[in-house]
């Protein structure tokens, strides 16, 4: 046994002097994501990553506080004056990280760095958000007019996530060193460091013009992995991670030093269906495969109970959602009936389609209840990239409908997820390959042209009585974002998935 | 012996080309990047930066025109990360995943040599049996298992060490342990197996004769006969090892070029899935190479011939 001995006693040293999984210290805040953006420029990514790094580095000239309520930041108020010209009122005295002080001029450059006018091709991947914006003018010190190039209802939740950065330090220090080591906002923290694939390190700005946020060190770092990401939070090697799966929730709540907290999302999960082909080009055939299933019981069982059913795709926190529009009930017998007034009276077979990985269980349970009723379903997973990229630009062929969800890229307006979903116009995303509903897209157009809100709300309502009975989708459920959180730390999952971490405090 | 080098050095520029031929054929095969990184643009827009990209030529004429600028050492720039060369993003972060794989080979073999001469020469005793044990053991595990076992255990359960990262010393003990368990059980048994073979032989039975003391004898004249099996699988092992530090980056949160490469899979960024691969074969290949000349130098043999 001698021979042993040395090694051993070699490894038990090694491990007594190895600093361990170690808690954080009490003034830093340390999130993990799976990934980071390939730059800190909020304007030259489009990444979910990026975004929840910029928000809390960035102010946009509105907010959205935890109710989702616009609040005033880099602007104190904001009015249409016509069809096409909004007026905003700057924030006086707003410091920059650098000592600058915030200007009518960083505004405009800003909104010009995107929207890059008089070029033909533009660098920034958020160019198509503000597309419409087309003249920004200086009025005074503190006022600027957006003037838009056709009414543009939507003006105001883009504008949430448009971050003001500082004109004089980017042209001084120029775009790669901005979007590396020279990253300057107005938010609650500034930059210090970042260590690709490691951590970005962030620390409170005593300057900001919120006051100074609770946690004086910020880190977010790049963990893809989602076991260790699980692993980590366990040992207070982080304090926040996201996507928290309904499998993993419960021992991560029952942990003892861990909570979870889930808000309902705008991510709304559908199975849209071929309408150029047979069995779905008929009307009671779609409206059967709604009946057929019964989504309070994917719900509970396969969700955790963390989905709300939906009676189209309009989720009930976005502009426009009209509750008197009721789901389609599960009712299997009904929807054998409808099946067979189609002409399927002993069933027909289907093939459909997904690459939503996450979510598998649920889209086997859907073919399954569709099988049920007598919609044959052939399920097809796919993996999510490149094949399927290809297979919905071959026009989505070869199938009768694909199983997935649309997040509105966090807009809360009807509009984000009707001309997506529904519209046919060839630029259009997946409805332009199934969806042929009469008289549909002339009301989204018509829908997204006016300010006039209340005349919105009218069009958005018809259109979801519209849907509801030509049923171009299998309509589900909208999903819950859940985040687990340390117990050192008081924070809530919202409605936008953002993590925005100024609301972040403490816990005693 | 240099007509020897100069087959081996033809060897060496086949493979690479054959290495980049089939990565640059899967990548291509695999799908449109232009849409990954615009998914909402309209078909206009996507064709103008597939002409950025050089996307539209032929794709023999993109092969040609990569192997081109491959030689020079240009792989292009990376279609995710704005503006920053594919080389350069790789090269950042070799000397990580380097250090991980030399760490692990060293482990794997600070383990495997004592212990097999050890079975060897104690074959069928406790000791023997219990290092076949854990061999057969530590050869089924596959390495993604390993590691998250190892966090589950020394991390969660005894939290004695990091659960992942690159920051700190301690943070690299579990990702080389997870590489090593995973290497050294092969080495295990192939130095135990030539010691064997070696040590019934004559002059090793001479050498014992002669009165040299055995240590001397396993150590000097039995392990440098049976150390040319083992160089070779070592080499070998050493691109296996880079091919599990992809997964181990992955796992363990590691700032390396495996990690790099997989990320870069997932959004079909051409250029630098292309320049780690082609880096990854260059090193591969070039430890074989050394292999084979170390060879020269331990088997005179082959230089008579």
């Amino acid at each position: 046994m001698r021979h042993w001995s040395l090694p051993l006693l070699a490894l038990a040293l090694l491990l007594a002097l190895a600093p361990g999984a170690d808690a954080q210290p009490k003034d830093t805040l340390t999130v993990a994501l799976i990934s980071h953006a390939p730059t800190l420029d909020p304007h030259m990514h489009f990444e979910r990553v990026g975004i929840l790094v910029n928000i809390n580095m960035f102010d946009s000239l509105l907010h959205k506080n935890a109710r989702l309520e616009y609040e005033p930041s880099l602007a104190t108020s904001w009015k249409a004056l016509n069809d096409t010209t909004w007026e905003f009122k700057l924030r006086k005295g707003v410091k920059f990280h650098n000592g600058d002080t915030l200007t009518a001029e960083d505004v405009k450059f800003s909104i010009e760095r995107v929207t890059e006018p008089g070029k033909e091709k533009k660098k920034s991947p958020q160019y198509g958000n503000v597309r419409a914006i087309k003249d920004v003018r200086i009025v005074d010190a503190d006022t600027i007019h957006l003037v838009t190039d056709k009414p543009f209802p939507l003006l105001l939740e883009r504008l949430v996530f448009f971050p003001i950065v500082p004109k004089k330090h980017l042209e001084k220090v120029g775009d790669d060193a901005f979007g590396t080591t020279a990253a300057v906002g107005t938010g609650p923290w500034k930059f210090v460091e970042w260590k690709r694939d490691q951590y970005i390190r962030l620390e409170a700005f005593d300057g900001h013009w919120r006051g100074k946020p609770a946690f004086k060190h910020l880190v977010i770092r790049a963990i893809p992995e989602v076991a260790t990401q699980i692993a980590e939070i366990k040992t207070g090697g982080v304090d926040l991670i996201r996507n928290v799966s309904a499998d993993i929730a419960p021992e991560l709540k029952a942990h003892a030093q861990t909570y979870v907290s889930s808000a309902p999302i705008l991510r709304v999960h559908y199975v849209e269906l071929d309408m150029r082909s047979a069995p779905f080009d008929k009307k009671l055939v779609r409206q059967a495969a709604n009946l057929a299933i019964d989504k309070q019981a994917i719900i509970q069982r396969l969700m955790g109970g963390l989905g709300r059913q939906v009676a189209t795709v309009v989720q009930p926190p976005a502009f426009g959602h009209d509750p008197e529009v009721q789901p389609f009930p599960f009712d299997p017998k009904k929807a054998k009936e409808l099946l067979a007034q189609a002409g399927y009276p002993s069933g027909v077979d289907i093939t459909l389609h997904s690459a939503f990985v996450e979510f598998r269980p649920v889209f086997e349970a859907l073919t399954q209840m569709l099988t049920e009723v007598g919609i044959r379903t052939n399920a097809r997973m796919w993996d999510p990239g490149p094949a399927w990229n290809k297979f919905l630009q071959a026009e989505g062929k070869a199938t009768n409908g694909a199983y997935g969800s649309w997040g509105n890229y966090s807009v809360f307006d009807a509009d984000a997820v009707l001309h997506p979903l529904f519209h046919t116009e060839p630029g259009g995303w997946i409805g332009k390959h199934y969806t042929r509903v009469e008289g549909l897209d002339k009301l989204i157009d018509e829908g997204r042209s006016t300010l006039n809100q209340a005349a919105r709300k009218r069009t958005y309502s018809q259109i979801q009585k519209l849907i509801r009975e030509e049923a171009p989708a299998i309509y589900l459920f909208t999903q819950y974002d859940t985040l687990a959180i340390s117990k050192r730390v008081e924070y809530a999952a919202r409605g936008d998935e953002w993590l925005w971490l100024f609301d972040a405090k403490p816990k005693r | 012996m240099s007509a020897f080098l100069v087959r081996r050095l033809v060897r060496l520029a086949v493979v690479i080309t054959g290495v980049s031929l089939v990565t640059f054929a899967i990548l291509h095969a695999s799908g449109d990047p232009v849409s990954l990184i615009m998914p909402e643009a309209p078909e206009a827009d996507r064709a103008v930066l597939r002409r950025t990209l050089g996307l539209h030529d032929p794709l023999p004429v993109q092969f040609a025109r990569f192997v081109g600028n491959a030689v020079t050492g240009n792989f292009g720039k990376s279609f995710f990360h704005h503006g920053q060369s594919a080389s350069a993003l790789v090269l950042e972060r070799m000397p990580t995943t380097l250090m991980l794989t030399v760490f692990s080979m060293g482990v794997a073999l600070a383990i495997a040599l004592p212990v097999g001469i050890y079975s060897a020469v104690r074959r069928g005793r406790a000791v023997d049996q219990l290092a076949t044990g854990t061999v057969f053991l530590g050869q089924s595990m596959p390495v993604f298992w390993t590691g998250i076992m190892l966090i589950l255990l020394f991390s969660v359960q005894w939290r004695l060490l990091p659960v992942s990262g690159w920051e700190s010393w301690a943070a690299v003990i579990l990702p080389t342990a997870t590489l090593s368990t995973f290497t050294a059980p092969l080495l295990l048994r192939i130095v135990r197996s030539s010691m064997l073979d070696v040590i019934g032989l004559d002059y090793v039975r001479t050498a014992r004769a002669k009165g040299v003391s055995e240590w001397l004898v396993i150590c000097r004249h039995a392990l440098k006969n049976a150390a040319l099996p083992l160089v070779t699988v070592t080499g070998l092992q050493f691109g296996l090892l880079l091919g599990g530090a992809v997964i181990t980056e992955t796992v363990f949160a590691v700032p390396g070029v495996g990690r790099l490469i997989v990320g870069a899979i997932r959004q079909l960024d051409f250029p630098v899935v292309q320049a780690g691969v082609f880096m990854l074969a260059m090193i591969v290949v070039s430890v074989n190479f050394l292999v084979d000349v170390l060879y020269l130098y331990l088997n005179p043999q082959i230089r008579v011939r």
